[in-house]
């Protein structure tokens, strides 16, 4: 049930109010705005998560069997020798996008130049370039992962708090102030007649003198 | 004879009316801070390191290469130079979809291209899509879109 709120009752509170109301409901229909698109964004990230997570879980497993059966063919030692060569930081650009309100993180991988693996092309098989194509998939997959795991969190998060606030407008605040209108506007026309009750009364004792 | 004045809440309710009021301004300037305070072009993003676009907010969007140089391949060499990003997708309240704004005939192409329909704008510069067409558009561009939260009509 809808509360008064406390004021004095003066038209100046009136208009005060139903500025109020105005700024409430049009907060409010931007806020359902934004609950409808964080939640599209959240079931697109959460659709999107999954098969990432999909895609990572294939990609490592790819990887982990190319290795494996790139370090059965030259001997562990001999591709380890290899490899530390190979070593190189990955480059990952990593910047904030915005959505709807919600700063969520944005990382791409960026893809090494010149194409050079870091080992010996001679001294290795096609093995080896196997299992580095897939590792490199496979770290392009969790980047990917990782970025949208976090966006799920954060929408999340934001969906459960513009959610509340939505709840509060439409069940407190603005039935609140509704019903504060309502009751100042009555309280308005109940002067009114007594004022004029009052005017018919005097203008009656006026008349009843002069007679 | 007066209303009888019914039970008031006993808080501190100035104090309390004045919080939700600068807190409902606050939500409002809040949906839109990732707005952007100047657009920049396709071609200009593309010749970038690390492309970013500035916003109102003082923030930096990151653009990702990847979608810059999908929209390069949807579009001819003037378009690329005339397509100012990031293209703006206002909300205007009615729930069904949303309108992309397209003050050029490039943001018409690109949500042709991406949607996989001809589109035609309803009213000069304000293209309409639905709330799937919304969901395609945001999955291939989720850096080069932005949404616009109004209450204005949309008629």
């Amino acid at each position: 049930m809808a509360q008064l709120i406390k004021v004095r009752p003066t038209k100046i509170e009136l208009v005060k109010l139903k500025r109020r109301l105005g700024l409430s409901s049009r907060v409010q229909k931007i806020m359902k705005d934004r609950l409808s698109i964080l939640t599209m964004e959240f079931l697109q990230a959460a659709r999107d998560t999954v098969s990432a997570k999909k895609k990572a879980l294939g990609a490592m497993t790819e990887a982990y069997k190319a290795m494996t059966i790139a370090s059965g063919y030259h001997g562990y030692v001999a591709l380890q020798k290899e490899l530390v060569a190979s070593e190189a930081d990955i480059s990952v650009t990593a910047g904030p996008r915005n959505v709807a309100g919600v700063r969520i993180p944005s990382l791409e991988f960026n893809e090494p130049s010149g194409g050079l693996r870091g080992y010996d092309l001679a001294q290795t098989s096609s093995l080896v370039d196997s299992a580095s194509d897939t590792a490199r998939e496979a770290l392009r997959a969790i980047i990917e992962l990782a970025e949208l795991q976090r966006g799920l969190e954060l929408l999340g998060a934001e969906i459960n708090r513009t959610k509340r606030i939505t709840n509060a407008l439409e069940y407190i605040i603005i039935p609140n102030l509704q019903a504060t209108i309502r009751f100042l506007k009555m309280k308005f026309e109940e002067r009114d007649r007594e004022e004029k009750a009052r005017l018919k009364r005097v203008k009656v004792l006026l008349a009843r003198k002069e007679t | 004879m007066s209303l009888p004045l019914p039970e008031l809440r006993d808080d501190t309710q100035p104090q309390y009316e004045r919080f939700i009021d600068a807190y409902l301004s606050s939500e409002l300037r809040l949906v839109n801070s990732g707005l952007p305070q100047r657009r920049r072009s396709l071609s200009e993003l593309l010749n970038e390191a690390q492309p970013q676009i500035p916003c109102t907010d003082g923030s930096q969007q990151m653009v990702k290469r990847s979608e810059l140089e999908y929209l390069s391949s949807l579009l001819d060499a003037p378009d690329r130079e005339s397509l100012m990003l990031p293209i703006l997708i206002e909300m205007t309240g009615d729930q069904s979809g949303a309108i992309v704004l397209c003050p050029g005939s490039a943001e018409q192409k690109i949500v042709s291209s991406v949607v996989g329909m001809h589109l035609v704008c309803e009213r000069p510069g304000r293209l309409r899509i639905y709330k799937p067409q919304l969901s395609l558009l945001r999955r291939k561009l989720k850096t080069t879109t932005q949404y616009i939260f109004s209450t204005r009509s949309s008629d």
